[in-house]
Formats: C-alpha cells, structure tokens, sequence
C-alpha cells in the first residue's frame, strides 16, 4: 500500500473545474489558434497590437517549445513509506481472472504503482503462462475513463445512496436474477448462496459468457452425464487434432495450452508433437499446424465422421470430404495410428453435436485419462445460454425480474440481439451493472456500481477443482469504486462499506478460506495460490449418444472469430492491444471481412494495400443484419466462407468506454458520426452470431455483396511472403532434421580464400574480417539472444510486454498506416509461396519473382521475432555523425537519445529495419491525445520509471532491457558473485509462453543462450552482410512430409 | 594615359629603356608582360597558400587523431580505431577538405591584406576609366632624380599617350 | 597576349571596344529594372516564402509531416540535396576546370555559372539541415567539446564527411567568385552616379584600383584558387555519393558511385547553366558574347557526360546480375520492374536517350532545343537521385520491412521552395551584379573578338 499524492485540494475534491482540466497539461489557453477560433472574438477589444503580442509570443512559444522537451517534475517521498525503495521494484505475487483470461501472476510495482505484469511460472497450473490482454490489463488500472464512483440513472452518486436504493429494491423485489460471468471466486459463490437463502426462490443466479463454450458441457453432460470441462493437456499429445479450435490464442486456457503445446514442439526435445489444424479462418493454431486444412464449419462434422468411421476400422466409409482436406485427415489417421493413446482431439465449434463427436473421438482414441483429466475440471465458461436466452427474451418482452443484477457482463454489446436487450433493460424495474465503464450495458441501468480493478481488489479463485488462488491488492484504490464482494455483502446487509481501506472483502474470503479447511492463508498469498485436495468423484462412464443439430452447409458461411488482441471487445479501450497488429493479417485498430484471395480476385476486389490504397468495402448481410466493412484477402481461408473478428465496434452509440476505442482523425480528434457521437473502431457483428440448438453459435450463413469505395487499413506488414530468402527463414521438415547432417537445412555462408598451401578452400563468412576486432567475445559480457521459430507461436506476448516495459509510445491508426508504428519488437509473419518448397527455400535457382509475391492458396506460416540485433559490426553505428549510437564493451548496441540529432541515416542503414524514429512528439503532439496514454496524467503512471520517455525528433529502437541489465549486474555485484542466467531476462523473454526467447551473457560458456546459439538449428538472419549480430535464430522444424523439400535440402544445400 | 594596353606597353619599353622609372600602371584587366617592364615581381602568394594547406593537413591529422584515438576511443561499429593508422581510411575526405578549406581561405585572406583591399578602403586609382577602357602610366620625378621635368617630357612624348595630367605632389 | 587559329569562330562577335563591353555588361545594372524582371522576381518570391513556410511547420511540428516512415527514413529531402548539390557543380567546374585548360570560351559564363553554383549549394545544404530530427542540436556535427563532457563527433560517418565537404565547397566557391567580382565592383563604381549606389559598390569593390602589382596576384590567386577547386568539385560529389556506397543497403553500396555521381552532376550543371543562361542572354541582350559557339560546347560537355551516366547506368545493371547476389539483383529487377518502374525509365529516358541527340549538330546549335533538354535533364537527373534512395530503401533485405512512400504536400511544398528562393538569388545576382567577368572578357577581345581577327593588323602578324 501506498499513499496518494493529489496535486492539490481540488483533486482530492475531485471537483469539476479539476476533473475537466485534469487531461490536459496546459490549463491556460495560450495558442494563437484557440485565441483565434473564439467566436466571441468580435465583441472583444482585441487591437491590432494584442493580436501582434499573440503572435509574436506564440511564435516564441513554439519556437521555445521546439526546442526544449518539457520538464516533468517528480515529487520524492516525504516519508518513506515501509516496503518502498525509491527506485527499487516490489513484485507481488496475484492472480488474474477477468472473466475470459484466467492467470497466476507477477505485479511489478515501483512506488507503488504497478507498471508490470508477467505470468508466475512457479505457481499455479498455468505455469506462467500468460497472454497480451493479462500483459496488457496493467494499463487498465489507470484507465482515465474508468468509473469513479457509483451513478444512479447516469448521475454521480455516492455509495450510501446507491446501497440504500439497492437494499431497498431487493427487499421489496418479487423475482431478482444475478446476471454474471463465469463465476469461480469461491467467496463470490458462498455470497450468492447466501442472497438464495435470503431470498428463496425468488433469485436465480444465471452465468453469461460473452463467448459461449456451453456446448462443451452439454456435450460432456451427454456423454459422461457431467455438465463439465475437462482439463486438457497438449504437452501429453503426440498428435494433435484440433478442429477450429484457436487453442493457443483465444480457446478456453489457450495461456495454459500455449505452454504445454510449447514443450513439445522442439525437435531435439524426447518427442515432438503433430499438430493437424482443420479450420476456416486462418488462427494462430492454424499458422503453428504441421498440416492445416481449410474448412468450412459445415464440414468440420464430415472429418469427425471420417476420422470416427476410419478409427473404428469401417472402411470404405462414404465421405464427402474435399481432397484435401481427405488428405489432412488421412494423414491424421496416420499419426495417430502410430501415437496409440496420447494423442488429444479439441474442437471449438459450440454446437453440441460437433462436440459429442469430438468426445466419441476422444473416446475411441483413448484420450481420457492421457490427454484429457475429466476429473480435474475447468471451472471457468459455466455460461448458460438456454437460461440467458431464455431471461434475454424475457426481459425484451418486457417481462424481466423486478431486480437484474449484472457482474462483468455487457449483454447490450455481446449477444446477438443486444440492441432490444437494452430497449428492454429500460422496462426492468431494477437494473444493477457491476461495471467499470458506462459501456452499453451499464448506460441502461439504473444503477452503476463500479468495481475495483484487478489489481486494486482481494479475490479468491479456483479456476480448476485442484487449485484456490488469492489476487492481493497491488495499489490503493484509485477511484470511489468497491470490491463486487463487498457490493454484495452490502446489500445482503451482512456489513457496511470500508472505504477505500476496506476490509471486508477480505475477511469474507478468508473466511471462505477456513470454511474451505485450507490452512495459513498468509502462506497461500505469498504464493497466490495453494492446491486443495478435491474428494474423489465417482468415475465418468463414456456412453454413445444420438447427434444431432450439426451446422448445416450454406453458399457462404460466415465464421465469427475472435483476434487474439481484442478477443470479445473486452479490451476494445486498451490502445496497446488496439495497435497489437494481429498474429496473421498484422492489421491494427479494426477488424474486416477475411476471404480467400483466390475467391476475391474472381470478384475484383483489391487483394494489395499500403498507406494510400484501401482495400474494397463489402457488405456483409447475415439473417437481416448487415455490416459494411473492408475485405481482407486471408490467404488459407476456406472457400466459399468469410471471417470477421468480433469484438469491434464498441461504443457505437457513443457510450464512454474508454479514450483509445473510437476512431481518430488525422490530425488529432475524433472522427464524429452525424450526431455528432465519436464513431467506434470497426463494427460489432455478435449480431450475426445466433442462438440454435441451445447454444449460441458463432457461425452463420450469410451473403456479401461489394460496396462502393475502398478503405484504407492500418497494417504493419504489406508485403507477406520472404521472397524465398533463405537466409532470412531457415525452415525444414523433422525427417531431414533428424536424418541429415547440417549442411543439409542450415548450411554455413562461406566464401572462398586460399588456404597455407595456397588452396582454395570455402571458410564460413564468419572467419572474414577487413580489420582488427574489437574485444567483444571472451572479455566481460557479451548479451546475447536466441529465438527458436520452432517454438514461438506468434501469440504477440512478447510485443506487449516490450511496450509495457519499454515505454514504447501508441501512435493510432493514421500513423501505423504510414508505415511508423513504434514497437521495437516486432513479429515478422511470412506466408508460403509457389516458387517455395517450405518457407525461404526456392524450388528451382530461378524464381518468378511476382509469383514469389502471392502466397499459395493455404501457405505455410512463419512467426519471425524480430528486434535489434546488436550487430558486433553495426552498420548503423558507422554512419551516425555524432556518434549517438555505439558499441558498449558488452556488445550492446546503444542508443544514447539525447546526443541524437535524428538524421535517420542508421534506420536507413540497418538490414532488419528495427530501428524506430520519433516522427512527432508522442508524449504531448495533439495528434496522439486520445490513443498515447502518456498523455494523460492516470496513463502516464503505466511509464516505467527506469526507462526515458523518448522526444521528438530521436531514433530509439530496442536496447535488450538494458535497464533489467544492469540491475542484474548490480545484484550479481552487491552478492559478489558472477552473473547468471537467472539475473536477467528480457521483458519478452520473460512472457515467452513456449521460452522460444532465450537472453544471456554469450561470453560465459556456462549460459543457455552460448549453448542454445551453438546448436546446430541455430543461424544468424543474414549473415553475409558481415554485420555479426548478437542473435541467433534457430531453423523452423515442421512435422511433416515434404519430398519437394527433402529432394532439395539432402542433396544439395539451397542458398 | 593610354586608349589601348599594347600601345601602353610599347610606350612603357620606351621609357625604361630611356631609364625612365615607371611608378605605376593602372589598367581595367591585366596587362599581360607589362609586369618585367616595370620591374613589378612575381607574387609568392603560391607558396604562402601551399603552407596554408599543409596547416590545414597537420591540425586535421592532429584533430581527428586525438578525437578518435586518444581522447575519447569508442567502440563504433567495430571499426579499429586502436591507432590513427587502422583508422585513417575513414578520415582521408575529411583530412583533405579541410587542406582545402584552410589553403583557400588564407591565400585569399592574404591577397586582400597584401593589396590592402578591404572594404571600405577608397579606391586609388588616379582616374575612373581606368577600370573602363583606359590605361593610365604613373610616373614620379621624385623617383626619377636622374632627370628633370622637361626631358621626362620629351621622353613621354614619344609613348603615343592620349592625355597627360601633372600634379605636384607635396 | 596569345594569338589563336584564324578559323576559330570568335567568341565575341560584333566590333566591341573595350568599352562596349563595360557599357554592354553594366547597362542593365545602371538602368532601371525591366518590368518582366519585377514579375518574374515577384512569382519567384512568393513561391520561395511558400516554401518557407512549409519548411517553418515542418521544424514546429516534426519530421513526420513529411511522407517517410519506418523503411524509408529519406526520400525528397535527400533525393533535393543531391539534386541540388549536383547542379552546383556547373559553376566551379567551369571556371576552375576550364581555366586551369585555358578555354577561352569560359569567360563568357563562368560569373553567372558560378552565382548559380553558390545559389544551388546554398538550396542543397538547407535539406541535410531540416531533414533533421532535431536542427536546433544540429552543431553537434561540428567537432565542438560539448556539454556532454570530452564527446566528438564519429569521423567514421560519411554524413560527417559531408558537413566538411560542402561547407567548404560553398565557402571556397564564394570566395572564388567574390575575388573575380573586385575588379568589376571596381568599374560599376567607377561609372555610378547615385550617391547610395557608388557608396554601395565601393564598399563591395574593396577600393580596388587596378594596379599592375595587384593584377599580377590576382592572376596568380585565380590560377591556383582554381587548383584548389577542381579536385574539390571532384571531391565533393564523390563524398556525396559515399552517403550511399559506403552503405550496406543493397543498390547503394556500390563502388561505380563517386565518379558516376561527379558525372551526373556535371550533367546536370551544365543543363542548369543552359537554361538560365539562354533566359539571360535574351533578357539582357547578351547575344554578342553568349552566343551558338558557347552553347554548342556545353551541349557537347552534356552529350559526353550523359553518355557517362547512362555507361553507369548499364554497368550497375550488369554488375548486379554478374554479382549473383540475391539481394543486388532484386534491387535492380525492382527499379526496373517494381512498384517505381515510372521513376526508372522516366530517369533512363531523360538522362541517358535525350543527350544522345546531340550528336546532331543542329541540334545541339539549336538555342530552343537545348533549353527543352536542359530541362529534361535536370527532371531526369532528380529521378535518378529518387530512384537510387527510395527504391532501393523501399524493398531492401527483410521483405516483412518492405513499404511504400508517398510524398505529403509538405514534401512538395518545400522542394518547390527551394526553386524559388533559388530564383530569387539569381534574379538578384542578374540585377545587382556584373553577369560577365569584365576583366577577363576584356583581356580576349583582342585575342578571340571578332573586329580584331577582321582586322588587318590580325592578319599581319599572321
């Protein structure tokens, strides 16, 4: 805890005149412009002169301005409060849950305000896995438009008030329903059987995911006849069958699957695992296959039959199935023939019958009680959507409960007939949002109860029977908000409000604790979570039942998708995750219409885009709805379907969610619609989505007709295909990698020189050199880095975590178009052409380059990290005139900001390109107001403290957290002792779900990363440039058969 | 005064073969060979700037050594720069424009002082058109002992000058 | 004084007396300003403060206003300072090149020549200035012990290289110039009338009197000046070019650069100096002594540099096939057949087809051909300067990298700028100052005027 410092009585008061000024940093008007467009100009006696003083002191403000960065004062401690160091991290130990994201973390505070948070990888099943929204969700905290106090019928109110009307409510109430999301605090749970005592049969507590996996319970409740969701275990499956399940980025515990998927994709690892992807929309799962099939939703029940039939040995089965896709599924059957048992089928469809099949497949496969844990289940997604559907039309009917209470739910946005729901919550005679944002639900309600953030509240979980985890306060609450616990307790009438100090949610949870039969609470805190010995369960019995309902083939269906940055539109105001460019179209700040570029062309809409070309408008029509957005062209799309990512278009009716989740202008502002309300990013399309067979389901039929006009969108990547660079992408297939020497899929860049005996004899480029070196290697450190393409997945973590780190600026749409997003690292995404064998291998020595261009009609994916290089020999150090940047003797790279008089000449010169220049000011250009949270005086608390806020007018790029660097010297130091691997870490690194990021100090042989880089996977990108960098990447292994590939990497070596 | 160099310069023979001194010529553009005639030597302005320049070299050379080598030695881009030799190729465009920059500066510097043309010195020339299409011989019987004005006179005649104008200088 | 072959055209034609010359050089000077002269310096003027004003918003909001971005970190302004720099290579070349070779013919354009270079190096060295992030720390580039402690500036940087060069090229250039200027200064004031102008033009003459001493160092400062200046024009564009060959970007590390670029900029120089001479020879009356004879010898230079340029053109082509480097050949197939195919073959028409019509002597002895090559060189040779930086930028080695760049007004609006300003010096230069060498024009009217080879005591000494 820590104490607030207000600026003045004003914020204490939090009055208005304070409130509006708060943004801003210059209170007083002093532009020429605002004393120009004051239209009340006329009546002032403004003279001449007094225009000529304006003028001439604004030109000497901006002049003065142009030349000094302002100065922001810090304010030191007057009393050291206890557990704070100025300058020193404290890391607590907490859990994060959210609703669809469900974590064991760490919180980096500094002075008490946390700025950092990473997955805790000795506690808890999710073994430190997280994912960009857990990353990311520190900027939440100081979210400028977050609630910040209680409001009745949208007034300000306060607490005393709001609980009174409430308590009187519910008492007088003749039916209440608890509207939630899934529910797994067991405190929160203890709480509601309480309030159903209380209120016999009068409340209904109904759980409401925005994401529906209810399928799965259903199905599980057929099959097994338990409404459950096992856990799964992908690090036990050699084969992998997963049927649109986007398990690594946005399906179920894609942050605990991420990691267990992870260990088993290294090829030198004791096995590596296979991965088949049967999918419609390209997902990151699907880029990470070994084999990948594109198809349809309708067709997803086709391979199940098959694979169902072929397993049980009926050959000859009739199928209906594409070639290919027949082939992926054959090939499928292959592997799992020779796996036996440990193989793991997932599908992510929530349509029932396709998960009864995919249980039956399991079932015949044997995968219960290898892969699949059916008694240790998730106790997360206990959405209901019968009951929801069923309260849903109730209260559009005008028939709702006298008292609706919604905790962490926006029905108005999230189901598919969001819109009557709100017109219908008017009707209710009690409506109470648990929220943090007026977003489309709570702007209904009559009462908003805003909770607190994550990381200002006491929580218990338990996530799965096995585990109970505690989420402690990291800072003192910032707002008027209260714990969802607490509100509850409240108006239960077991107790009173705490305050900001607020005791009560924890006593009740460690209450709830005790009941529990768990001991030394203190203990469980210290390590956010403790196992608890679930009682054993009777054994679940597998028993055939009938399908049914299973999604029917249409001319265009139309798959709604999540992004892995935004998901369900939850994270809509959060500009880190907004300008996250997604894992395969790399496209920032909206979502659009995916299609085959094959299908596209044959329509005649544009398939390139960059700054100034748009991509073709279409209109998308799904049962009576439809949405006008761009078309992507989604290499391994499957004909005749469409993607579009839900998630988008929050906001639409202006409600205030957050600064960053509207559209801006080019030059600052908000792009406004007719009535003057800010228009959002994207368009929402959960009305698409349907309710069928007693699950919502995120496909449909559809038509799309062309629109007029193009639209331009914001990618960092316009070119996606590596032009069969070999020496950028290393790629090649198991089989070669375990049968064939080095040479054969990573063979050394030599060149000729005579030898002592005067022969001419090939030395790899390495051992050419035009001068003395500079001691580099052996002497002192020498940072290095290893990045294994086998194992990243291009889950964007990493990305995040580096902008949280490194104070990396948010630049908006209009600048990432221009091509000059900030992100110093950046994920390379390179899709399979033609002219290919596997990624970056040629077919032939002479290739068509405008073919190379287009990737195949389902390519092959690589997710390529890339960053400074520290090059030993940077081309970008030669040319800087003033020596901003040097080589450190720890064979840094270094980037000195303020000697820097930004010529740009080393961005020019760097082969990868990752250097990134301030083209404006970020931290106060009014173009950025609304999307660069150091603009505003809640966002900036998110800086880190260790790292500077760049100026205008510099070049930065990524500095392998040097500040992390010296800290870890310093501890090695004051322990007196060398430096070791586990001293340091990157903040990428350190966030790696599947640790394809390894940093260290090259020079001790000890290191992992020396080990790591004199594996015989590992290579440098473009080695013969000479330019000896600091990292190393290691060759792509694919499990797969490739005898295109194999007839070229045995023979002879590719170049 | 002469309408015309060459016949200047005939005139010019003349009178120093007569052992007349001429003091001075003014003309609109150089008079090319009139300098042996009158006695006027050639200039060692060539050498001063060939010393300017060699100036120039040795502070650069000086400079950059201790900048790169001595002073502050930097690890950039890994270019050697553990001796001045290692690192030299890289200051050679640098070493010779600044020879450059100092030779012409200081020649030119020089040439104004020597001539003592400065601004905002007046001109001396005895006659405006004199840097039109005129040419004026000055001749001073002060540095003429050996004769009096009247057989200057009789000599000058004979140069085919177009004016004469006397003047007693006190 | 030298003597010269009879059937040599003269370089002055019509009986010009010494003083015809003066009259003929200083009438425009003395009389008022044509009122083509005011409208042309008007239009020049307006543009210029155009540009100014793009160049003001540009340092009050930052570089981003232009249309670079994360691959492409130049683009006009690099691609302008090239340009620019190359057209300032006319001027020294001409006067110190061709005086040190004694060619006559110079005389009658070296001082416009050389204005024009001064002019175009003052445009080239604004860009490197406001290209910066950040001007106002711009002197860091200067080795100067800073408030930072003992830090100098890298003297490995080719972009340091340049501060040194041009900034000794401008300041060489102008006092090459300014000591031809003297002499004449001196005439003007000796005719002046006005009281304000002979106070003017006798602080600008430096009281220079003609004295056969002074004209005897004069002679001698011109000559070795001239010494100085020619491996210093040579140098100059060569440091320019190792901008890029000392780079790993591939199409510009490339070693056929330094003379290569001393080529083109000659190239487009000399069509800089044809356009406007063939404007001012007309404006001022100048026939007699800028006359067929001049302009066919730099079309010749032209033909025989553009032939140059386009030699290198084919070479890099080549070299990067032959190389068998991945990297240097897509460059290349790119230029040719990328996304800025335009840019490449509008650079390949202007600069390496149109010179070769010079072939035809009536062609390049016709004054309305040349102005319209002049001027299609100087489009085609900011082409070249395009093509090399951005297309070579815009696809390098990492394709995930590779971008697009569209200029932004600001872009434009500074470049066209630069135009204008360059018009307003010149107009001025045209008004205020003697546009021919007097002296040195005088000293050839015997030798190369066209009365003197009529006359018969010509003929006699024949």
């Amino acid at each position: 805890m820590t104490k607030k410092y207000w600026k003045g009585i004003d914020e204490l008061k939090e009055t208005p005149a304070f409130l509006e000024t708060k943004g801003q940093e210059f209170t007083n008007p002093g532009s020429i412009e605002e004393f120009l467009s004051d239209e009340n100009l006329g009546e002032s006696s403004t003279e001449r002169r007094d225009f000529l003083k304006f003028l001439g002191f604004s030109v000497a403000a901006a002049t003065l301005a142009a030349c000094e960065a302002p100065v922001i004062k810090a304010v030191p401690y007057v009393f050291k409060p206890e557990n704070v160091t100025p300058g020193m991290p404290t890391w607590y130990a907490s859990t994060y849950y959210d609703g669809i994201s469900y974590a064991s973390i760490l919180v980096k505070t500094r002075e008490g305000r946390p700025i950092f948070i990473k997955g805790n990888k000795d506690q808890g099943f999710t073994k430190g896995g997280v994912n960009p929204q857990i990353i990311a969700s520190v900027l939440g905290l100081y979210d400028g438009e977050r609630l910040t106090g209680p409001k009745v019928n949208g007034n300000d109110s306060d607490w005393n008030t709001v609980d009174a009307k409430i308590k009187a409510s519910l008492a007088s109430a003749g039916s209440i329903v608890f509207l939630t999301n899934s529910i797994i605090s067991p405190s929160v749970l203890r709480a509601i059987e309480e309030y159903k005592a209380t209120y016999a049969g009068k409340l209904e507590h109904i759980q409401y995911d925005s994401i529906s996996y209810s399928a799965i319970r259903k199905a599980n409740l057929q099959s097994f006849g338990a409404s459950i969701i096992p856990s799964y275990d992908f690090s036990k499956a050699k084969v992998i069958i997963s049927l649109d399940a986007d398990f690594l980025s946005t399906w179920l515990l894609s942050n605990e699957y991420a990691i267990q998927y992870g260990q088993r994709r290294n090829p030198d690892g004791e096995w590596m695992s296979k991965h088949f992807q049967f999918e419609s929309v390209m997902t990151v799962s699907g880029s990470n296959a070994d084999q990948r099939a594109m198809t349809r939703p309708s067709d997803l029940a086709n391979v199940l039959n098959y694979l169902i039939s072929k397993k049980v040995g009926n050959v000859g089965v009739a199928n209906n199935l594409s070639s290919d896709v027949k082939a992926v599924a054959d090939a499928a059957l292959a592997s799992l023939a020779s796996v036996g048992t440990q193989a793991l089928v997932v599908c992510g469809s929530n349509n029932e019958g396709l998960q009864i099949l995919t249980n039956k497949l399991n079932q015949l496969i044997g995968a219960y009680g290898t892969t699949i844990d059916i008694n240790n289940t998730v106790n997360l997604y206990k959405g209901d959507d019968e009951k929801v559907h069923q309260l849903v039309s109730n209260v559009i009917a005008g028939k709702g409960p006298d008292v609706l209470l919604m905790s962490g739910v926006n029905p108005a946005y999230t189901l598919p007939n969001g819109q009557e729901f709100a017109a219908g919550l008017k009707k209710v005679k009690t409506s109470v949002a648990i929220s943090a944002h007026m977003d489309e639900t709570a702007s209904q309600a009559t009462y908003v109860c805003p909770p607190h953030h994550g990381l200002e509240d006491w929580a218990d979980f338990r996530a799965k029977n096995n585990e109970y985890a505690i989420a402690q306060p990291t800072i003192r609450p910032l707002h008027k908000t209260s714990s969802t616990l607490e509100s509850l307790l409240v108006w239960l009438g077991k107790t009173g409000r705490g305050g900001k100090d607020s005791k009560v949610a924890y006593d009740y949870i460690t209450a709830t604790y005790a009941q529990m039969g768990l001991v030394d609470f203190n203990f469980a805190v210290h390590n956010s979570c403790t196992p608890v010995l679930s009682k054993e369960t009777a054994p679940l019995t597998f028993k055939e039942v009938q399908v049914a309902g299973l999604p029917k083939a249409s001319d265009l269906e139309v798959v709604l998708y999540q992004k892995a940055a935004i998901r369900s539109g939850e994270y809509a105001n959060n500009p880190w995750l907004q300008e996250m460019p997604d894992p395969i179209t790399k496209v920032t700040w909206d979502n659009y219409i995916t299609m085959n570029p094959k299908e596209m062309e044959a329509v005649g809409y544009a398939t390139t885009y960059d700054q100034e070309n748009g991509l073709s408008l279409a209109t998308l029509k799904v049962n009576g709805n439809s949405v006008t957005l761009p078309v992507y062209p989604m290499p391994g799309q499957a004909l005749k379907t469409v993607g579009v990512a839900l998630g988008y278009g929050r906001g639409a009716n202006g409600e205030k969610i957050g600064k960053s989740a509207f559209q801006t202008k080019e030059y600052g502002g908000y792009v406004t619609d007719e009535n003057g309300n800010s228009k959002p990013i994207g368009a929402n399309v959960f009305s698409m989505t349907k309710f069928e067979n007693g699950t919502y389901n995120y496909y449909n039929s559809g038509s799309i007709s062309s629109a007029d006009g193009e639209y331009i969108i914001a990618a960092t990547q316009i070119h996606h295909t590596v032009m069969a660079r070999h020496s950028i992408i290393r790629e090649t297939t198991l089989g070669i990698y375990k049968n064939n020497d080095k040479e054969a899929y990573n063979p050394a860049h030599t060149l000729q020189k005579l030898d002592e005996h005067g022969k001419h004899v090939n030395v790899p480029v390495g051992e050419f050199d035009l001068w003395e070196e500079h001691p580099v290697e052996v002497v002192g450190h020498r940072w290095a880095m290893t990045i294994d393409l086998s194992s990243c997945i291009g889950c964007g973590s990493c990305l995040i975590a580096c902008q949280s780190e490194n104070n990396v600026p948010v630049v908006g749409k209009d600048e990432v178009r221009r091509g000059r997003e900030m992100h110093w690292l950046r994920i390379d995404r390179y899709f399979a052409s033609d002219e290919e064998a596997t990624i970056g291998t040629r077919k032939s020595d002479d290739i068509d380059y405008d073919n190379a261009e287009h990737p195949s009609l389902n390519p092959k994916v690589v997710h390529m990290p890339m960053m400074c290089h520290h090059c030993n020999h940077a081309p970008c150090e030669t040319v800087c005139p003033v020596a901003a940047t040097t080589h450190s003797n720890e064979g840094l790279n270094q980037m000195t900001y303020n000697r820097c008089i930004g010529t740009r000449y080393c961005a020019n010169n760097c082969p990868y390109k990752v250097r990134r220049f301030n083209w404006f000011n970020y931290p106060s250009y009014k173009k950025f107001t609304e999307v660069n949270p150091a603009q505003d005086d809640l966002g900036r608390m998110v800086l880190n403290p260790d790292v500077t806020v760049r100026t205008r007018g510099v070049m930065e790029k990524c500095t392998f957290c040097v500040q992390r660097i010296q800290s870890a010297k310093l501890k090695a130091k004051i322990e007196s002792r060398k430096v070791e691997d586990s001293d340091f870490a990157t903040a990428c690194s350190e966030v790696c779900p599947t640790d394809a990021i390894i940093v260290g100090d090259w020079n001790n042989e000890a290191s992992v990363v020396h080990k790591s880089s004199k594996e015989i996977r590992a290579y440098q990108a473009l080695e013969e440039v000479g330019i000896k960098p600091n990292m190393w990447y290691k060759v792509k292994v694919r499990n797969e058969e490739n005898k295109e590939l194999a007839a070229l990497q045995h023979t002879s070596s590719p170049h | 005064m002469f309408d015309d160099d060459e016949v200047l310069k005939d005139g010019a023979k003349k009178l120093v073969s007569k052992g007349v001194r001429i003091n001075e010529v003014f003309s609109p553009f150089p008079i090319h060979g009139i300098d042996p005639i009158i006695g006027v030597k050639q200039t060692r302005l060539g050498i001063m700037a060939f010393l300017y320049g060699l100036t120039g070299l040795t502070v650069a050379t000086i400079g950059m050594r201790y900048f790169m080598v001595v002073d502050w030695p930097m690890n950039i881009g890994g270019k050697p720069n553990f001796s001045y030799l290692q690192n030299m190729l890289a200051f050679i465009p640098i070493s010779f424009e600044f020879t450059v920059l100092c030779a012409a500066h200081g020649m030119a510097i020089t040439y104004l002082l020597l001539n003592k043309t400065l601004p905002g010195i007046p001109a001396q020339n005895p006659d405006p058109r004199t840097t039109d299409d005129k040419f004026v011989m000055e001749i001073r019987l002060s540095e003429n002992p050996s004769m009096t004005e009247a057989d200057l006179d009789v000599v000058i005649k004979k140069t085919g000058f177009i004016e004469i104008d006397k003047k007693d200088i006190k | 004084m030298q003597k010269e072959a009879a059937i040599r055209e003269p370089l002055i034609l019509g009986h010009k007396t010494y003083h015809d010359v003066t009259e003929d050089v200083c009438r425009p000077i003395e009389d008022k300003a044509p009122r083509m002269w005011y409208i042309l310096f008007g239009i020049a003027l307006i543009i210029g403060l155009y540009g100014v004003g793009c160049i003001m918003y540009l340092l009050g909001t930052g570089v981003g206003v232009w249309g670079l971005n994360k691959t492409i970190g130049w683009a006009w302004d690099i691609t302008n300072f090239v340009w620019w720099v190359g057209i300032g290579h006319a001027g020294t070349l001409i006067s110190a090149v061709l005086l040190l070779f004694r060619q006559k013919w110079r005389m009658a354009i070296n001082r416009s020549a050389e204005a024009m270079t001064i002019f175009a190096v003052f445009m080239a060295g604004l860009f490197p200035l406001i290209h910066m992030g950040r001007l106002w720390v711009g002197y860091w580039t200067l080795p100067l012990p800073n408030q930072f402690g003992s830090l100098w500036v890298n003297f490995n940087s080719p972009l340091l290289w340049d501060v040194f060069a041009i900034s000794t090229y401008l300041s060489v250039s102008v006092v090459f110039w300014y000591i031809g200027l003297i002499p004449d200064f001196a005439t003007i004031r000796d005719r002046a009338k006005k009281r304000v102008s002979k106070k003017m033009y006798s602080i600008l003459s430096f009281g220079w009197s003609g004295r056969a001493k002074h004209w005897n160092r004069f002679e001698l400062v011109s000559l070795v000046l001239a010494g100085l200046a020619t491996p210093l024009v040579f140098s100059v564009h060569s440091i320019v070019s190792f901008d890029f060959a000392t780079s790993v970007v591939p199409g510009w590390h490339t070693t056929i650069f330094p003379p290569y670029f001393v080529a083109g900029a000659v190239f487009s120089g000399f069509a800089m100096v044809q356009t406007l001479l063939l404007i001012m020879r007309k404006a001022m009356s100048l026939e007699a002594y800028i006359h067929t004879k001049h302009i066919e010898y730099m079309n010749i230079v032209i033909m025989v540099t553009g032939s140059i340029v386009g030699t290198a053109y084919i070479t890099e082509l080549f070299i990067s096939w032959y190389s068998g480097v991945e990297y240097e050949a897509y460059a290349f197939l790119n230029r040719a057949t990328g996304p800025y195919w335009w840019a490449y073959w509008a650079m390949m028409t202007c600069n390496v087809i149109s010179p070769q019509l010079m072939w035809f002597r009536k062609l390049r002895r016709s004054l309305m051909f040349t102005f319209f090559i002049s001027i299609i060189v100087n489009i085609g040779m900011w082409f070249e300067r395009y093509v090399i930086i951005v297309t070579s930028l815009h696809r390098d080695y990492i394709p995930a990298a590779w971008s697009m760049h569209y200029p932004s007004h600001i872009d434009i609006g500074v470049y066209i700028g630069t135009i204008g300003l360059f018009f307003v010096f010149f107009l001025l230069f045209a008004r205020y100052f003697p546009v021919l060498a007097l002296n040195e024009i005088k000293t050839i009217l015997k030798g190369s005027g066209q009365s003197y080879k009529e006359s018969p005591e010509y003929h006699k000494h024949h």
